[in-house]
């Protein structure tokens, strides 16, 4: 183009401005600066309205409506959970990909690489609890997701199929879940997945089930084989399978529309899709705003989590030959851990997952009532509030606290230090653990405050499980902090007690603690000591 | 229409929804700043946390595998295995092996490999292969940790003399004075001491303590892997042989260990030169004191 006319035509500025201004609306698809400053006055759009182009214009726009009804962009109509989860698998892309620099799916490799990530790479640690956070997150608001639908009856005719593929999308983002757990290769890592890939044994015929599992895992135990698997499931194939469904769920949202609120249209009418034209709220600027303030705010929120109050775990590594006292499903499988501990492996983790299921896809169809007000819809109501309080119940069973208490001497040590994770003992650490024997029957005391609470705490437990089990009598405890090495202390614990029999009977257990060693909860404040500079307190 | 009591959940206004997604952008990069100063001290903190807790796992590893011939507080066992929470091994031994290496390595290298055998060793037992690769019972992390673990006793190593340091020498002595008190000392034998020996001395230098448990009783609970345990042999040995009583019983089978093997044990495993190695007066105090039940742990 020749520039020359132009600049005899208007004056210098104006020809770069000018060109500037088509550079803005080439990259806007659309959108000159002139028309983002009406925009920001709030200022309507002209007509044609200019602000629709970007919808045909761009790729990425393309997909979202140009317009909503105003009723459905309320935040407490949909809570926006449906946009939210599909950000949270964005964010969990960005942060995988970041982790799987520092990460190669081999049994020699997988823990050690885990260590480094921790202890060597900068914002390592950032990047793996916002990868877990966004995780717990996803599956947290992919089934309030489900949860609003159902309660807003958004299921019914046409939007079936919708709630088809956000089922599977569910469990899509379960089993997505659930491959990630068992990359870290530690101890909670390995052995959830050995109990989890045990279920798929369960399927009958049996040969159908031994296949299912020796598939799943590679080899008879999970191995080599079996974490090459999971993690090209975690990182290939299940993304790649949500991918698909999440635009399959999307365009349908976008054919029906997002459902209007029950009382705005009449039962048995879909009016979604007319909106009256005072009724629209455009996508350009006022959801997009809405949209992208409220991630931006949910991001920071995760970046404060992940940064003060969430920290991914990390036991010590896998070890086949040791199976750890109380193995821990994750929080969202704790149901499921729940029915195991009541029913058969093959009804707990097979019949039972699987009649859910197909209900859950079926609800479209078991749901005949052609309402969605409230009042006209009690059974269903009831029956998923009902649902929901069972899935809490068999929650809490799913727990440690639930029914699988071993031998008093061994709970009684597993709560002050467990064979895994903090615990009290390690709580306070290596500073305050005076070197002694404390034999529980002199009632000692020792100098440490924080000791003292230990000392207290081992008292109290023994003589709690000796009121409650008649199999543990006369029980005392002797715990024994020696110095195994310059920064190394050894905590012996011993318990004897006399069996109904009469017969003494005694239980040992010794841990190592190291100066430098120190131990993490999941959820909770974290610790920031390290940060003080060194003082040369604690002898 | 009625406005419900969760309206402050509707940010009707741009300006508010501009302010908030500002303000959450300035919060979020003042975190991720605070993370960056943390990361440095974090890191550090990191790798000494996995350090010591690989000496802990090393630390029960050497309990349960290795301190019953190197000694629970690694200071060795005369005749059996080599000390080495010593001064000696922490500043001489690679010198005197030419062994290029670090300590660790050395100690990693000796755990995983073993020693190919004890012919014309002065330790009686031959160390085994522990790691997986060679046929051993551990992994390669597993490895590393006992390592760590052995070359965390250094600190204390080197603030022993040349009176406190438990190394036995070599017959190949090194002749460095390592110990700092002047003179070039050489490591010499110890002096085969004149007279009978104490029993509990024997137990040990004779190497019995290496397969045989003088505090765990043979029972159906406890075990021992190579011998049998002794805690109850004082009521056990007299019902071993008929005709024999528990002294005879005892001594024989330290005079001519061929002759009986308890069932369940591999025969030929115990040395049968006891009875030149030991006067037949200390072969006497030793069975005595076996057999008593009331003798100190």
């Amino acid at each position: 183009m020749a520039v020359q006319p132009e600049v005899n035509k208007k004056s210098v500025m104006r020809t770069v401005l000018d060109a500037a201004d088509d550079v803005f609306t080439r990259i806007t698809a659309g959108i000159s600066a002139g028309e983002v400053r009406r925009m920001i006055r709030g200022e309507a759009p002209g007509r044609p309205n200019p602000r629709l182009k970007p919808h045909s214009e761009a790729f990425l726009l393309h997909i979202k409506p140009t317009y909503y009804h105003e009723s459905v962009t309320k935040f407490t109509h949909t809570f926006r959970l449906g946009l939210l989860s599909t950000y949270l698998f964005f964010v969990e892309t960005i942060t995988g990909l970041i982790l799987m620099i520092w990460y190669a799916p081999t049994p020699e490799r997988a823990y050690t690489d885990m260590i480094r990530l921790l202890s060597n790479v900068p914002f390592g640690q950032l990047m793996r609890d916002l990868h877990r956070l966004g995780a717990e997150l996803m599956v947290a608001v992919v089934t309030l997701h489900m949860v609003r639908t159902y309660l807003t009856g958004s299921y019914k005719a046409p939007r079936q199929f919708t709630w088809f593929t956000g089922v599977i999308l569910l469990v899509l983002t379960l089993f997505l879940s659930f491959s990630g757990y068992l990359l870290p290769w530690d101890q909670l890592a390995y052995w959830a997945v050995t109990i989890g890939t045990s279920m798929a044994e369960a399927i009958p015929p049996p040969i159908v089930g031994e296949t299912v599992n020796l598939l799943a895992r590679g080899a008879p135990d999970i191995g080599a084989n079996g974490l090459m698997r999971f993690y090209l499931l975690h990182v290939l194939f299940l993304p790649l399978a949500l991918f698909l469904f999440f635009f399959v769920h999307y365009y349908k949202v976008v054919h029906f529309g997002i459902s209007l609120p029950s009382d705005e249209e009449e039962v048995g009418q879909d009016t979604a899709n007319k909106v009256p034209a005072d009724r629209r709220v455009y996508f350009l600027p006022d959801v997009m705003l809405d949209e992208a303030a409220l991630l931006i705010v949910f991001t920071a929120l995760m970046v404060i989590a992940s940064v003060f109050f969430f920290a991914a775990p990390l036991e010590s590594i896998a070890n086949p030959q040791s199976t750890p006292l109380h193995t821990v499903a994750p929080w969202y499988f704790y149901w499921l851990q729940g029915l195991l501990k009541i029913a058969d492996k093959a009804i707990a983790g097979v019949y039972l997952p699987g009649i859910l299921l197909v209900l859950l896809i079926g609800i479209p169809y078991l749901d005949r009532n052609p309402s969605r007000r409230g009042r006209d819809r009690r059974v269903a109501i009831i029956s998923g509030v009902v649902a929901g309080i069972v899935m809490i119940i068999l929650s809490w069973m799913g727990t440690p606290y639930y029914a699988v208490q071993g031998a008093p001497a061994v709970e009684v040590i597993q709560e002050l230090m467990p064979e895994e994770g903090m615990g009290p003992v390690r709580e306070i650490g290596y500073a305050h653990l005076p070197l002694g024997v404390y034999d529980t029957r002199t009632h000692p005391e020792s100098e440490d405050e924080e000791f003292n609470h230990i000392l207290h705490e081992f008292e109290a437990s023994i003589a709690a499980f000796e009121a409650k089990d008649p199999s543990f009598n006369d029980a005392y405890g002797i715990l024994t902090i020696s110095q195994e090495q310059p920064s190394l202390k050894r905590i012996n614990w011993d318990i004897y007690w006399l069996s109904p029999e009469g017969v003494d009977e005694t239980y040992n257990r010794f841990f190592f603690l190291h100066e430098d060693a120190f131990y993490w909860e999941q959820y909770g404040i974290k610790d920031f000591s390290f940060m003080r500079p060194a003082t040369g307190e604690g002898e | 229409m009625k406005r419900p009591w969760y309206r402050f959940l509707y940010v009707r206004s741009s300006l508010v929804k501009l302010l908030l997604s500002i303000i959450a952008i300035m919060v979020a990069v003042a975190v991720v700043l605070f993370q960056g100063i943390a990361e440095e001290p974090r890191m550090l903190a990191q790798t000494a946390n996995w350090d010591g807790r690989s000496i802990q796992n090393g630390a029960a590893i050497y309990a349960n595998n290795c301190s019953s011939c190197h000694g629970p507080d690694g200071r060795g066992l005369p005749g059996v295995a080599p000390a080495l929470n010593s001064r000696y091994f922490f500043t001489q031994r690679l010198a005197d092996l030419g062994f290029t290496g670090s300590l660790e390595d050395y100690v990693a290298l000796t755990v995983a490999a073993g020693r190919p055998n004890n012919r014309n060793s002065q330790w009686a037992q031959m160390m085994p292969t522990w790691s997986a690769e060679y046929g051993g019972p551990f992994r390669g992390d597993q490895v590393r940790d006992v390592a760590k673990f052995v070359v965390n006793w250094e600190e204390e190593a080197l603030t022993q003399t040349q009176e406190t340091d438990p190394w036995q020498p070599f017959e190949n002595a090194p002749t460095v004075d390592i110990y700092g008190d002047g003179g070039v000392v050489a490591m010499e034998p110890t002096p085969v001491a004149t007279g009978p020996r104490p029993p509990q001395e024997l137990f040990v230098s004779m190497t019995c303590v290496a397969c045989h448990n003088l505090n765990l009783p043979q029972d159906a609970q406890n075990r021992g892997p190579v011998g049998p345990n002794m805690a109850n042999l004082h009521e056990t040995a007299a019902t071993r042989v008929p005709g024999e009583d528990a002294q005879t019983y005892v001594h024989n089978s330290i005079v001519n260990p061929g002759a009986y093997t308890v069932e369940s044990y591999t025969p030929g495993i115990m040395p049968a030169d006891f009875a030149q190695k030991m006067s037949e007066e200390e072969i006497q105090s030793l069975v005595d004191w076996i057999l008593d039940p009331n003798r100190p742990q």
